[in-house]
């Protein structure tokens, strides 16, 4: 069997996953108390004849397994159907707020990646150094920051004191130039890259020192190749492969939406809106963003696994 | 006592309003753009479709009438509010139905230039009350029997009975344009992504999550004394903002320059930013603590009598920053028939005990009180992630504590929140109301036993009859009447005890002028035309 056939396996496994995945959240979904049509009975010029209408014309009256065949029936043929909230495509609503998720997600990332890897190696290899010590002081300040205080923080420092960044948005309206864009991005994504810095980063180092410790480290010394050789050729790549895992995991999720980072730099992304649909059980948006994360878990996890034979040759799936 | 408080209140808050009419004096200036923080993720800019109060949409749609600064309807579209002296409501021969006709100013025009005519407002019913539109605020069309439009600038509205709030929201949220809609699907059209009325601005821009841009009507119908045609400002933008810190920050970065219902706890931040006015504006809305009387200890009048001598209205203002007014009624100071003349239940912790005592409870071993091996143990709800409801809890908690009532705090949000609260899945509910401004309705709602916002299943045959004989009259006399009997009655039952009439905070850059707080659920830019930036 060689790369391709494994990889259409694994495709066609993916669709009782999913499947299956979709009945558990549906009927997560519904068993949360409340409805869509709770959030208007704030109001109170909403009579209760008008509310059972509404329920009629949007199905909800009828049995959960009735409810979930159509929307299966209609996801499948790739409608998702109308917001209840907004009243407009699910697949509008979502398409809007993908790229400010991407466009975040991917720069925290990339941050993350650019600063955890090269900070993880250096300290393991200068193990029990000054630096060494200290990234692993900044690295545990990194995960046990609340990120919202360190939000504000950063705010209130570099968009009341300094007057430097904006703090909060995408780009000024009006604006939106590439320079004012970038000023928007940057405190969002370093502080929605800081704790996966310090998580990465922490990995690679204990990855590494694990290689380090192996005999053929020392069989690579040994016949006279140069450290530099020993840690980038021989060390590296079979240390990235859990690290690999973990970064990829953490990325289905940077994609997903970042809620609290999203909320406090009113970021229009995924996250917000899916904590919007949910406190207002808004079923068709939540289904169709539950069902972009999964399949971009499963993707992720496929996509993981051919990386790995990449990067570890020996790891060959046949 | 409670008498002189509300004079004092009063002449506090008319002060208020007197300070930013005087700004008024001053030339006004055309133009600018003001920012404004909105602290929610607007969902969709149709009024009666919204999950939220009406904030941007009060600034494209007018109405026909609107409640003022003092929550007294004002004409918009119609030359005079309709009442029954100015012949505007005419009732039938034996009183049991009414007629309203409204004459429409001449003149005005959409913002796209086209004249609004009766026409429009037989549209705006038929459409909203139409069973294929899916937003929920229908309410004010199902009582509505047809609309006459003799010529082009009267609506004759003929109603199947008689109804103090006729003018509460069909025709206060907005007249919709019939030459655009007609014939299109109201739930899904694409007007709504930039809609457009009769109201000062219009929308150019809503960008999802992000902003909504409203720019000035060039065929808006007011106009200053000069003859100056309002709107001053060029555009509004609304930038959504839904984290409360994010929007202190802004504010004090000068990225927003007005935001409201601005968190007490931000205050102190806010005062020593130069540049910020803080307003606190008056607004129909209290806190209440409710009872389900569909537990059995809560349903002994005695229980809920200790619980409300128990709490301390003066050190709980003090927790939430010292700005809430405390009420004994839950008819707020606005609104001419808040009685002075009900049932007090004043600060004392003594009797609270006494009356659990004389009621057969004794403290248990934990010091709860307890009857018949069942203890005074409740559990106690509010909106989880509201700082000031949690704060409030908490002091409550406290205060009942101290009488041996335990308290457990059970919070919740979004639908979860909304359905517990009308179904009764709380034992105690510490929330908030704002009504509009012809509340009656609401206290209907809230206090009859079939009411709709009624969770605590209070039910006294009594109440019910004076709250809908005062729904039910258009002679002031005869609502004040109902209404004090109403609360007296309301009052001595205590399913629910009212703490504070709940101001605004408004924070606005020092810039804006003419800004007047409206309390109503209209929002504070339903008279948005003359406000005015100075350079």
């Amino acid at each position: 069997m060689n790369l391709t056939t494994f990889i259409v396996k694994r495709v066609l496994a993916a669709v009782p996953l999913l499947l299956g995945i979709s009945v558990i959240l549906f009927g997560v979904l519904h068993l949360a108390p409340g409805g869509p049509l709770d959030v208007y009975a704030d109001i109170p010029g909403v009579s209760h004849e008008a509310l059972e209408n509404i329920k009629r014309e949007l199905g909800l009256d009828q049995p959960l397994p009735v409810q979930y065949v159509k929307w299966l029936g209609a996801a499948a043929r790739g409608q998702w159907g109308y917001s209840i909230r907004t009243g407009r495509p699910v697949a509008k609503d979502i398409r809007e707020r993908m790229p400010a998720t991407f466009l975040l997600g991917g720069t925290a990332f990339l941050l993350a990646l650019a600063a955890a890897l090269p900070l993880g190696i250096l300290s393991a290899v200068r193990q029990y150094s000054v630096l060494d010590y200290t990234f692993t002081f900044l690295s545990f300040i990194g995960f046990s920051m609340p990120i919202f205080w360190l939000a504000l923080m950063l705010q209130s420092l570099f968009a009341v004191h300094w007057q430097l960044l904006p703090s909060a948005g995408m780009y000024t309206i009006g604006d939106g130039g590439l320079a004012d864009r970038l000023k928007h991005l940057a405190l969002p994504a370093s502080i929605l890259s800081v704790a996966y810095m310090a998580s990465w980063g922490r990995f690679t180092r204990a990855s590494m020192l694990d290689v380090f410790g192996l005999d053929y480290i020392r069989t690579a010394r040994a016949k006279g190749l140069g450290e530099r050789e020993v840690i980038y050729r021989h060390a590296l790549r079979n240390a990235l492969v859990p690290v690999i895992t973990i970064v990829a995991l953490d990325f289905a999720g940077m994609i997903s939406g970042a809620v609290i980072t999203e909320t406090i730099f009113a970021w229009p992304g995924m996250g917000r809106l899916f904590i919007e649909s949910m406190n207002g059980r808004d079923y068709p948006v939540l289904m169709a963003l539950l069902m972009i994360g999964s399949f971009a878990l499963v993707a992720i996890n496929l996509i993981t696994d051919i990386v790995y034979s990449m990067v570890d040759a020996r790891i060959r799936y046949d | 006592m409670q008498g002189l408080r509300r004079f004092v209140s009063r002449t506090i808050w008319s002060l208020c309003l007197v300070i930013p009419l005087a700004g008024m004096a001053a030339a006004q200036e055309r133009g600018g753009t003001l920012t404004v923080a909105l602290n929610y993720d607007l969902d969709t800019l149709d009024p009666y479709a919204s999950g939220f109060l009406t904030d941007v949409q009060a600034t494209f749609l007018a109405g026909l009438v609107a409640p003022d600064h003092d929550a007294q309807y004002v004409p918009v579209l119609a030359q005079e509010v309709p009442t029954l002296e100015n012949g505007g409501i005419v009732l039938s021969e034996d009183g049991s139905k009414m007629t309203v006709t409204y004459h429409l100013r001449p003149g005005v025009k959409w913002a796209d230039g086209e004249p609004v005519t009766s026409a429009d407002v037989v549209f705006t019913w038929e459409a909203i009350k139409d069973p294929n539109y899916l937003g929920p605020e229908k309410d004010g069309t199902a009582e509505i029997e047809r609309i006459e439009t003799p010529d082009d600038l009267t609506a004759v509205i003929y109603y199947d009975g008689v109804y103090s709030g006729f003018k509460a929201s069909l025709f206060t949220y907005g007249v919709l344009p019939k030459h655009a809609l007609e014939g299109k699907d109201l739930n899904k059209d694409p007007y709504w992504d930039a809609p457009f009325g009769a109201g000062p601005f219009m929308v150019t821009e809503f960008s999802r999550g992000q902003h909504v841009i409203v720019e000035r009507n060039p065929y808006y119908f007011e106009t200053d004394a000069n003859g100056v045609q309002l709107p001053y400002l060029d555009r509004i933008v609304f930038k959504i903002i839904p984290d409360s810190n994010t929007q202190t920050t802004q504010l004090r970065s000068g990225e927003v320059g007005f935001a409201y219902n601005v968190p007490y706890t931000s205050l102190a931040t806010l005062r020593n930013t130069p540049n910020l006015e803080i307003i606190s504006a008056k607004t129909l809305a209290f806190r209440h603590v409710t009872f389900n009387l569909r537990n059995e200890l809560l349903a002994d009048l005695a229980v809920r009598q200790a619980f409300a001598h128990a709490i301390d209205r003066t050190t709980l203002n003090r927790a939430l920053g010292d700005y809430m007014l405390p009420i004994d009624t839950f008819v707020v100071s606005t609104f001419a028939y808040a009685s002075d003349d009900v049932p007090t239940y004043g600060y004392d912790p003594e009797l609270a005990r006494q009356l659990l005592l004389d009621a057969g409870y004794a403290p248990g071993r934990d010091g709860v009180m307890e009857k018949d091996g069942k203890r005074l143990s409740f559990d106690f709800m509010t909106q989880a992630g509201r700082a000031e409801y949690e704060t409030a809890q908490q002091v409550l908690i406290a205060q009942l504590k101290a009488i041996g009532i335990e308290l457990k705090p059970d919070n919740k949000a979004g639908a979860a929140l909304s359905e517990a609260r009308r179904n009764g899945g709380f034992d105690v509910w510490y929330s908030g109301w704002i009504t509009p401004a012809d509340p009656i309705d609401s206290y209907v709602s809230f206090y009859a036993t079939n009411g709709f916002n009624n969770g605590g299943a209070y039910s006294n045959p009594a109440a019910d009859a004076a709250l809908y004989a005062a729904a039910g009259s258009l002679d002031p006399e005869e609502v004040e009447a109902r209404m004090h009997e109403a609360q007296q009655i309301v009052l001595s039952d205590l399913p629910s005890i009212p703490l504070f009439e709940t101001p605004s905070i408004v924070v606005t850059t020092n810039k804006l002028q003419g800004f007047v707080s409206n309390p109503t659920n209209q929002t504070n830019f339903r008279q948005v035309a003359p406000w005015w930036l100075a350079k």
